[in-house]
């Protein structure tokens, strides 16, 4: 088990470079940001992210990440901007405060954007397994030691989980207390992280030892068993999407 | 190819030396077992070989350690790792976790030495084989067993082909074939390629089936160096926190009490048992 999201799949935007996925995902934050109404936001949600998401065969993944997310940004977006925000077509009167649909409209259109930045990383994370990611930027000069951490993180967290775990169950085999009243609880903290933080440094000083011994830190040119997948027909996307990101920004700007 | 002389060394905030004035030469080729009780400095001597004395863990040291004419404190740790391979007790804390797959594990190493794409598949699948894991190719290091992780950070330093190959009691997680197909490998790797190895390990049956030479520690010392047979069946073994093999064990009763006329040195394997009791 690993902490990613990552659902593999035999999709062809599976097989995408992940900095193909990437640029993509930057033009469709950039267009949901930039772009002036709501139709057009959404419009970039179902025709490119939605439609990406269904022939990745994560259709149904896609929307329940988004909406697990985007739920809270939503009501709360709609209270605030519905009540508070200028204008005169009041909806519904509610006595000190009036629900108005410019307010709704504006909830709306930021709900929106905030979807389709959302939408853009989801679709990213889903299709796209971490460590090539990390590869494909370590190969545009990332330091291999900050892929490294990341990649690392996504599987070491679960085992931690695991550990705390054992280390609550050891505990409690000896007597200690971890349920009942806050102070029982508080007081069962700190023989629960005291093993947990300690062991971890400890295992710190291993783990180093054996990246040592692995020439992590040897200088000069490294290869790899990963194949990442590329095409002049990806490339040339590629620039097209940072340059429509580009125009974009220019446009807004202006 | 080792080169240890007069090596002292004591970890720092620690007045009590972990080593003292150690003189070893280890020519290519030569499978050297390091015996010894808990805390006779065993670990402390495969860091030394391994360039993570003086590097890793600070301290004070005198003497040499040198690795195929390298002195191990001139050149950086980054470089030893190429030179030496360490394979270290706690085999959970050797997965790196830079990898999502078994057979990537193994390759990363690999890939930090710059070693090409076909060879690191090749090099890597033959680790794997060797170490029984080639079923296990495509499953995530984390998910395996604790004797299975063992023998990934086995096929990790295998795969690297280093000339001289440290382990560290490499077998505490292993069943008794994985142990000894381990030495069996350790066995065709020394004769076949001429790797130096040192192996640290407390299964007296194994290091003398296989162990061209044993050394025994005591308190940082090295108390006594030789043939298995003249090492292992030795009185005074038993003096420094050691048992002798069953079998030396039985034949020294019998001889003492006169049950044995055998003339042969005291067995320490089973094949040499039933020489000596015929």
């Amino acid at each position: 088990m690993t902490g990613t999201l990552y659902l593999p799949r035999d999709s062809f935007v599976h097989r995408l470079n992940p900095l193909t996925k990437i640029s993509l995902a930057l033009a469709c934050v950039v267009a949901g940001s930039t772009l002036p109404t709501l139709p057009m936001v959404l419009g970039v949600f179902v025709l490119v992210l939605s439609t990406m998401a269904a022939s990745a065969r994560l259709f149904v993944h896609f929307l329940r990440a988004c909406f697990r997310v985007i739920w809270p940004f939503a009501v709360s977006l709609t209270i605030v901007q519905g009540l508070f925000s200028e204008g005169t077509t009041v909806l519904l009167d509610l006595g000190p405060f009036n629900l108005k649909a410019e307010g709704l409209l504006s909830a709306a259109t930021l709900t929106g954007r905030l979807l389709v930045g959302l939408g853009a990383a989801t679709l990213l994370t889903l299709t796209t397994r971490p460590d090539l990611l990390m590869h494909s930027l370590v190969e545009r000069g990332l330091p291999a030691q900050t892929a490294y951490i990341v990649v690392t993180a996504l599987q070491i967290i679960p085992e931690f989980r695991a550990r705390a775990q054992s280390i609550i169950d050891a505990q409690r085999s000896r007597g200690l207390e971890t349920e009942g009243s806050m102070l029982s609880r508080l007081r069962s903290l700190f023989p629960l992280v005291a093993p947990l933080v300690l062991g971890s440094l400890m295992d710190l000083e291993e783990r180093a030892i054996a990246l040592e011994a692995r020439a992590f830190t040897r200088r000069g040119h490294r290869t790899s068993l990963l194949e990442i997948p590329d095409s002049t027909i990806e490339r040339i996307a590629r620039w097209g999407f940072l340059l429509l990101t580009g125009a974009m920004v220019v446009v807004r700007v202006i | 190819m080792i080169e240890v002389e007069d090596f002292s060394f004591s970890y720092a905030g620690n007045p009590k030396p972990a080593l003292t004035a150690i003189d070893l030469l280890i020519p290519p080729g030569q499978v050297c077992a390091i015996v010894g009780a808990n805390g006779a400095g065993k670990s402390t001597l495969c860091f030394a070989l391994s360039g993570f004395i003086p590097h890793f863990y600070r301290g004070t040291l005198s003497g040499s350690v040198r690795v195929n004419g390298s002195s191990l404190s001139d050149i950086p740790l980054s470089d030893c790792a190429g030179e030496v391979g360490l394979v270290f007790q706690n085999p959970f804390n050797q997965i790196t976790g830079a990898r999502f797959t078994v057979l990537e594990e193994v390759a990363f190493g690999l890939e930090n030495l710059g070693v090409g794409r076909d060879e690191i598949l090749a090099r890597s699948q033959e680790a794997l084989a060797a170490t029984g894991l080639a079923e296990l190719a495509d499953r995530s290091p984390f998910a395996l067993s604790g004797g299975q992780q063992q023998r990934l950070a086995i096929a990790s330093m295998l795969a690297m082909r280093p000339r001289v190959l440290v382990l560290d009691e490499p077998t505490s997680q292993l069943d008794p074939a994985g142990t000894e197909a381990l030495f069996e490998r350790l066995d065709i790797l020394s004769s076949s390629s001429d790797t130096t190895i040192v192996i640290a390990e407390q299964k007296l049956e194994l290091v003398a089936a296989f162990a061209h030479r044993v050394v025994v520690l005591s308190g940082g010392r090295v108390l006594a160096d030789g043939k298995p047979r003249e090492v292992l069946t030795s009185p005074a073994l038993e003096a420094h926190g050691l048992r002798a093999t069953r079998y030396t064990q039985v034949a020294r009763r019998l001889r003492s009490a006169g049950l044995a006329r055998s003339t042969l040195p005291l067995p320490m394997t089973l094949p040499q048992a039933v020489e000596f009791l015929r």
